[in-house]
């Protein structure tokens, strides 16, 4: 036995260790309650909301697109409801067996039955909903609405597919919605202060964003704002109750200034020839009227489209998806006469009194070359209204050749040539308003005083767009002062195109005016046939663009056996006279004659634009 | 008060809560037995009671129940038995009676002998694997050295040779995933939905507590299942969600006055048998405590701890009223013997 005396050092031995030992662990229990308050009292608002990050989840909520309107209040697109049937799995006990009873009504397809069975165990885990058959028929919604008491796990859910009620008529003008990239909805989401992630769609077919025309320069204001559903998850996902609902914003309805009655004109009367119609309203710069032809099936696009349905409109050698309203290049030809006239009388060179003798052709001093008319002899001793209305070439070559080509430049700038017409158009381009500057640059070459001769007519480098021959049209029954165009009615931000000019008065513009009803009017006018078409007046100049140059008829009569080669036939007119209310231009490819290929065109839809008020 | 934790731990799950009562009324009735029995019984016999519980574990390995990996149980029929839990208490009583008589200091051979009776234990419950248990027995037979005095000469000399071997021990000892629960705890940013998923989540818990918490039974973190093993090992951070800053307190503090009243014991035990297994037992007790609070912070590595009385399971609850069942035997028989 150990000793008293060894028995006490022992015990104070004992004690001395026991007390180091619980020393440490006081202080590791001072640190533990050091480490709780700071996790719990210092940092308490992080953590909060880590833990609130956890158990809730957002899923957002697609708004609905605007509907688009003609100016009548006519829908152009809507979206159009579809129909699917929709499980919730977790309500489901046995699938195979729920199948095979949905399927003793609705008709499954293997593949319909194959995506649930593969999908429906996680979608059960984590409460979500799974589509078992898109695009149910009439007779199948009856159907199941009937039975639906034997169902309470499935439901028929609404989606819509956005359409164009006319599926060739506005497929320029209005343009489709797509699908979209990833960055693309991030960014849109951004802008709404929300991020990306599981969605609620409205849609069939996902995000959808404009991707041509209106649908997409106006897509901000059609798209609306997506709403989110806050709810309350598990750790694995599992939605377990729905906290909180911000609805989402619907977009915009969109009433444009088109008018359908016009446009099915347009349409038709262009019969799947190449060209283009564009009218507008002329106080407000309305476009009414806006068809490219051939056009395509535009809801195809919208909602896919075989590869080969694809390829075959992409290879059609008519180019449906080209844009000759807004984007196809033509030269003007003889339409530019009324303007190269204004120029003269604006530069004191003629006035309504100067005669010229046309021979029937234009001899350029400089190199002895020979300028051309259309009629054989010429049109003899002329002035500038009858210039217009016959459509002198001689007069324009020598007036042009008169002019000084910087200032002509910037008068054809006036009335639309070469610049922007349109403040909402979709990929507007400004045709080619050429000049000594540009020539230099592009040709490498130097600018000719038979450039400038060219140019007198309407031939040469000189082109524009059918929107902008439109606005030309406008500007002329304006006099000079108009807004400039858009697709919507009574934009505030339309923009005024005022043309300055000393010289002309408003006299000159109505001795225009006059010569432009002779060309339909008058016995010797250019589009006299045209005359009985209508029932009131009508101010036109017609244009007819050579595609190749020739010298005798003979080589005429060969290009023409040609259809490519054939020239394009151009009109611009306004109605009604005295007081016009639409201006119009129509581009009929290797259309021949403008007077009376694409004349009967323009006053047809001037009818369906006049006769309807 | 550890039922009611567990109740909402186990998120409202009955079966759980009368299982454990069962475990606790069981518990109890076998403390108040250990009490009333004679601390000279337990000298006696010590070395009986740990070839007994010896025994145990190589059954538990021959016969033992595996869930995920590890071989930790024996069923017993009416209960499952982790045998390990068991040697925690048994070993710190029989070297606390191999050493009650040695004089002072130890000797090197006596050290030797208590070294090599702990090592083989430790591995046995390491191999099971069982990392925490094993260290919690390693941690309470060296406990019992020093209280019993192990020369300061032997501890400066271990602790160096265990800094050496740190990297030995990395390499050869640990299994892939405690290296990976290590790692993982040096920076648990690094793979917050993998590894580090626990310690992440479990910081959340005990931080969006507050200061009140969030009511109980309203802990989302734990009811959503975002935070792991809530009835066992994490249970501490569903109290601390669920209670606030002022319910984890509560609980500290109840737990420090169980180890102040344990330290006074210790020290006024009637003989040297009763202070060292008073003092081993205790901290026993504290660095199970500390173990489990230090994992559910995020101070040490994940290894698998219970806090006592409070986690489920009937092993570890066994233990610890076998533990103060022999404690307050000891501190109750005190003026018997000095008369």
């Amino acid at each position: 036995m150990i000793d008293l005396k060894e028995r006490s050092k022992e015990k104070k031995n004992f004690s001395n260790r026991l007390t180091l030992v619980y020393l440490f662990f006081g202080i590791l229990f001072s640190f533990f309650i050091y480490k709780t308050f700071s996790l719990q009292v210092s940092d308490y608002t992080e953590y909060e909301i880590a833990s609130l990050q956890n158990k809730t989840r957002e899923i957002l909520i697609q708004p609905r697109r605007g509907i688009i309107y003609d100016r009548n209040g006519e829908i152009i697109v809507n979206n159009n409801p579809k129909y699917n049937l929709i499980l919730n799995p977790s309500k489901i006990k046995d699938i195979e067996e729920h199948l095979s009873e949905i399927a003793e009504i609705i008709n499954l397809s293997e593949k319909d039955i194959l995506f649930v069975k593969e999908n429906f165990k996680n979608k059960a885990k984590l409460n979500r909903e799974i589509v078992l058959k898109q695009n149910l028929s009439q007779e199948e919604i009856a159907k199941f609405e009937a039975r639906r008491y034997r169902f309470p796990s499935t439901f028929i859910g609404e989606r819509y597919s956005r359409e164009n009620t006319y599926s060739e008529l506005f497929s320029h003008s209005i343009g489709y919605v797509g699908g979209m990239s990833d960055q693309n909805i991030d960014q849109i989401l951004k802008d709404q202060d929300l991020n990306l992630g599981e969605t609620i769609f409205k849609y069939s077919n996902g995000f959808i964003v404009g991707k041509t025309g209106i649908e997409k320069v106006y897509d901000k204001r059609l798209r609306g704002y997506f709403g989110k559903k806050i709810y309350e998850v598990d750790a694995s996902g599992k939605l377990l109750n729905e906290l909180e609902e911000i609805p989402a914003k619907d977009g915009e309805d969109l009433y444009t200034s088109l008018d359908l009655k016009s446009q099915k004109v347009a349409y038709k009367q262009l019969n799947n020839r190449r060209g283009a119609v564009v009218a507008v309203e002329i106080d407000t710069g309305a476009i009414v009227t806006y068809v490219s032809s051939p056009s395509f099936p535009i809801n195809a696009i919208a909602n896919g489209l075989s590869s080969d349905e694809f390829n075959q409109l992409t290879n059609d050698k008519n180019k449906p998806f080209f844009d000759r309203a807004g984007q196809g290049r033509y030269s003007p030809a003889s339409t530019i006469k009324p303007a190269i006239g204004l120029y003269g009388i604006e530069n004191k060179i003629i006035d309504w009194k100067y005669t010229i003798d046309d021979p029937g052709f234009f001899v350029l001093p400089e190199d002895n070359r020979v300028y051309r008319g259309w009629k054989e002899g010429g049109h003899g001793k002329i002035d500038l209204m009858n210039a217009i209305i016959e459509s002198s070439n001689t007069f324009f070559f020598s007036l042009a050749y008169k002019s000084e080509i910087d200032d002509l430049v910037d008068h054809l700038s006036y009335f639309g040539f070469g610049r922007n017409v349109c403040i909402d158009c979709f990929i507007p381009d400004n045709g080619l308003l050429p000049n000594p500057e540009w020539k230099i640059n592009k040709l490498n070459f130097g600018w000719f005083k038979g450039d400038t001769v060219n140019m007198g007519v309407g031939q040469g480098y000189l082109s524009a767009t059918p929107i902008q021959l439109a606005y030309y049209s406008a500007f002329l029954a304006k006099k000079g002062n108009l807004d400039r165009f858009s697709f919507i009615q009574n934009t505030n931000s339309a923009k005024k195109d005022i043309f300055i000019s000393n010289n002309i008065k408003d006299e000159d513009w109505e001795n225009i005016h006059k010569s432009m009803i002779g060309v339909i009017e008058n016995p010797k006018g250019t589009a006299r046939r045209l005359r009985n078409l209508k029932n009131y007046t009508v101010a036109a100049k017609s244009g007819t663009v050579e595609l190749v140059s020739t010298e005798t008829k003979e080589d005429y009569q060969t290009i023409r056996e040609v259809e490519d080669q054939r020239d394009h036939a151009i009109i611009i007119a306004f109605a009604p006279i005295p007081n016009p209310k639409y201006a119009i231009s129509v581009v009929i490819e290797n259309g021949e004659s403008g007077g009376s290929v694409a004349g009967p065109v323009a006053i047809e839809v001037l009818n369906s634009l006049i006769k309807n008020e | 008060m550890g039922l009611l934790f567990l109740y909402s731990a186990s998120q409202e799950n009955v079966e759980t809560i009368v299982k454990q009562s069962l475990f606790v009324v069981f518990g109890l009735i076998l403390m108040f037995i250990l009490s009333q029995i004679e601390p000279d019984f337990y000298k006696n016999n010590a070395l009986l009671f740990l070839i007994i519980s010896i025994a145990l574990i190589l059954l538990t390995m021959a016969f033992g129940k595996e869930v995920n990996g590890a071989k930790r149980w024996l069923d017993l029929g009416f209960f499952t038995l982790q045998s390990s839990e068991i040697v925690k208490i048994t070993l710190p009583v029989f070297l606390a009676a191999y050493l009650y008589n040695k004089p002072l200091p130890i000797s090197l051979l006596n050290t030797f002998i208590s070294m090599i009776v702990i090592i083989i234990i430790v591995n046995l419950v390491r191999i099971q694997p069982d990392l925490g248990t094993s260290l919690v027995i390693f941690i309470a037979g060296l406990y019992i050295l020093f209280l019993a005095g192990l020369s300061w000469r032997f501890i400066g000399a271990s602790f160096t040779i265990l800094i050496l071997s740190i990297p030995f021990i990395w390499n050869n000892f640990l299994e892939p995933f405690q290296r990976q629960r290590i790692l993982t705890l040096l920076d648990p940013t690094a793979d917050p939905y993998g590894s580090g998923w626990n310690i992440t989540q479990s910081k959340i818990a005990i931080g969006s507590g507050g200061i009140q918490g969030k009511g109980y039974g309203s802990g989302s973190q734990a009811h959503l299942n975002f935070l792991p093993e809530t009835e066992t090992d994490f249970i501490f951070a569903v109290i601390a969600e669920e209670f606030g800053f002022i319910g984890a307190c509560i609980l500290m503090f109840t737990f420090f006055f169980i180890i102040l009243r344990c330290f006074y014991l210790a020290v006024n035990a009637r003989d040297r048998f009763c202070r060292l297994t008073i003092g081993g037992l205790s901290l026993l007790f504290i660095s199970t405590i500390f173990i489990n609070l230090a994992m559910v912070v995020g101070i040490i590595p994940v290894v698998g701890m219970p806090l006592p009385f409070i986690s489920k399971g009937g092993s570890s609850l066994l233990s610890f009223y076998i533990a103060f069942g022999i404690i307050i035997s000891m501190a109750t028989h005190k003026k018997l013997m000095q008369k």
